[in-house]
């Protein structure tokens, strides 16, 4: 869209060469913004600002979370959020999706389970958490099930919405060329709603990592957030800044691969822009 | 005489008519069936004899504390708008001013592209670090929980608008003000909307989670009393009202956006 607008503007657009690409404006300003936000950590700190006082310094972060990722437990712990996580969410994944488009595509099946889910949809996740000890035995389950509460309602409502905005032509045009509902619904209904499935799924992605990390602080014995919660009590305070570093790598990761399968999976996705995968759930 | 009361008698059935549609009944008959079922499975499964069954949480409601739940929904309101509110404040011009300007998008977007992916929830050891009272605590959570999807949804909206209109503006002779007050803002409200009401989920994530961690009131800890004590027939109470202040804010943001986008009608 920029170079729409240049060109309209009447610039000439040149070829860059190597130089210009890594000593641009843009990428000036982003390391400054990036140095500035350590710098003004760094200092707050040092300076003991207020209630700075009892923050880890940059330093110390660095120190503390070298060493954690020496030992083991770090890698026990980010392997019980993760696993945590992807079960929670890819059951999220496997119920909402098919739920989602029957929601979607017929409308008596609509009538009859939509209303129970809107009645439920509301209910902030990490509330169904006394329920959730009380439905499973297993507490693994019942930190999984906060995730799953989730991811669930984003990627339904977007399947949903997925499958409403297909437009109605293409039904007709299948119905006039003497297919089945079956045929209907894997060649029309699901491509057509895929490009809106995969934003519920970045999407319910980004939200389980929220609740995993809950459902560890509240019970839970491995994990980051569980790591977290326990250097706050334990009153190592950088280890809290190391905990929340390493979550945002792995989230970030986590919705990275998803974008990945996303253009691997749907090449026929519009390039939309991540700002609006958001707009999509109301 | 007769004949008018036939009239109104036929209306009436008209009116029943387009009332009692299939569509109705078969909603109503969606809530039932998942009525019968809670009830059917917590009675015949035999782990589950804790959950609570709908009759239980029924009779529930008559001994209610009302003063204790009422003081409750509005700890838990006060910080979720709260810190709803000042997320719009801020969160707002910021999402303009990185929509509007690429330059201002270049210097403060990677920050927030590093600190976006770390969870609001994992903030909570650090504010209760640095903040002393719990209400500026379950503040700062729920405005941090509200600040990024309304930043993200605002920049997107104000880049996403269709290039046509800012030019048929400009070939007008608009200023750079009147551009943005009255072409670029108008028509990334919708958007901004959708952020808001993102936001509005998130902060009602947010408000219970922190609640629960702590003891200092509103419907998240009304929630964890009530499984501390076992007193599951007002867990399930609780996790309802919390369902319904939710719903009750998304619809206010839902209206609010209505009236904003009233060409349109999205929400």
């Amino acid at each position: 869209m920029a170079d729409a607008r240049e060109e309209t503007l009447g610039f000439v657009f040149k070829r860059p060469t190597l130089a210009s690409k890594v000593f641009n404006e843009k990428m000036i300003l982003n390391t400054i913004s990036i140095l500035s936000i350590f710098l003004a950590w760094g200092l707050l700190v040092h300076f003991q600002v207020y209630r700075f006082v009892l923050f880890p310094s940059p330093g110390e972060v660095w120190e503390d979370g070298v060493n954690w990722v020496g030992t083991y437990v770090f890698w026990i712990d980010c392997f019980a959020t993760t696993m945590r996580v992807m079960a929670g969410v890819l059951t999220a994944y496997i119920v909402a999706i098919p739920l989602g488009l029957m929601i979607g595509w017929k409308k008596v099946f609509s009538d009859l389970t939509f209303p129970r889910l809107e009645v439920l949809r509301p209910i902030p996740a990490p509330a169904y958490l006394p329920i959730a000890i009380l439905l499973f035995p297993w507490q693994e389950a019942s930190v999984a099930f906060i995730p799953f509460i989730d991811a669930f309602f984003p990627v339904l409502l977007n399947t949903i919405v997925g499958v409403k905005l297909i437009d109605r032509d293409y039904f007709r045009a299948a119905r006039c060329l003497g297919s089945s509902p079956n045929q209907i619904f894997w060649h029309v209904v699901l491509p057509g709603a895929l490009p809106s499935i995969s934003s519920g799924c970045a999407i319910g992605m980004g939200i389980g990592w929220m609740g995993a990390v809950v459902g560890e602080m509240i019970t839970g014995e491995w994990g980051l957030g569980y790591r977290i919660w326990e250097s706050y009590i334990l009153i190592r305070y950088p280890m809290i800044v190391d905990g929340m570093i390493a979550i945002g790598i792995l989230g970030f990761a986590s919705s990275v691969l998803i974008r990945y399968l996303t253009i691997r999976i749907i090449p026929w996705r519009k390039a939309i822009t991540e700002s609006l995968d958001e707009s999509i759930t109301k | 005489m007769s004949n008018s009361t036939a009239g109104i008698e036929s209306q009436l059935w008209k009116f029943l008519g387009n009332v009692l549609t299939w569509t109705l009944l078969r909603r109503i008959l969606s809530l039932v069936i998942f009525i019968l079922l809670w009830t059917i499975l917590v009675q015949f499964i035999g782990y589950l004899q804790l959950v609570p069954s709908p009759k239980t949480v029924f009779l529930a409601i008559f001994d209610l504390s009302v003063t204790f739940v009422l003081t409750n929904i509005g700890l838990s309101f006060f910080r979720v708008l709260g810190g709803f509110f000042l997320g719009v404040l801020i969160g707002f011009p910021v999402g303009v001013a990185i929509g509007y300007s690429r330059r201002l998008n270049h210097l403060i977007f990677p920050v927030f592209e590093m600190v976006r992916p770390i969870p609001p929830i994992a903030w909570i050891p650090l504010t209760v670090l640095f903040f002393i009272n719990f209400e500026s605590q379950a503040v700062f959570l729920t405005f941090y929980g509200a600040f990024f999807p309304i930043v993200y949804n605002t920049m997107g909206g104000i880049s996403e608008v269709d290039i046509r209109l800012p030019r048929a503006a400009m070939s007008f002779g608009v200023g750079k003000k009147q551009m943005l007050w009255k072409v670029i803002l108008p028509a990334a409200m919708p958007q901004v909307f959708t952020g808001m009401k993102l936001a509005m989920g998130i902060t009602w994530i947010l408000v219970v989670a922190a609640e629960m961690m702590s003891n200092k009131g509103g419907m998240g800890y009304y929630v964890w009393y009530n499984h501390t004590l076992m007193d599951y027939p007002h867990v399930v109470l609780g996790m309802g009202i919390i369902g319904l202040c939710g719903a009750i804010c998304s619809i206010g943001v839902g209206v609010v956006g209505n009236y904003f986008t009233r060409w349109q009608r999205i929400f």
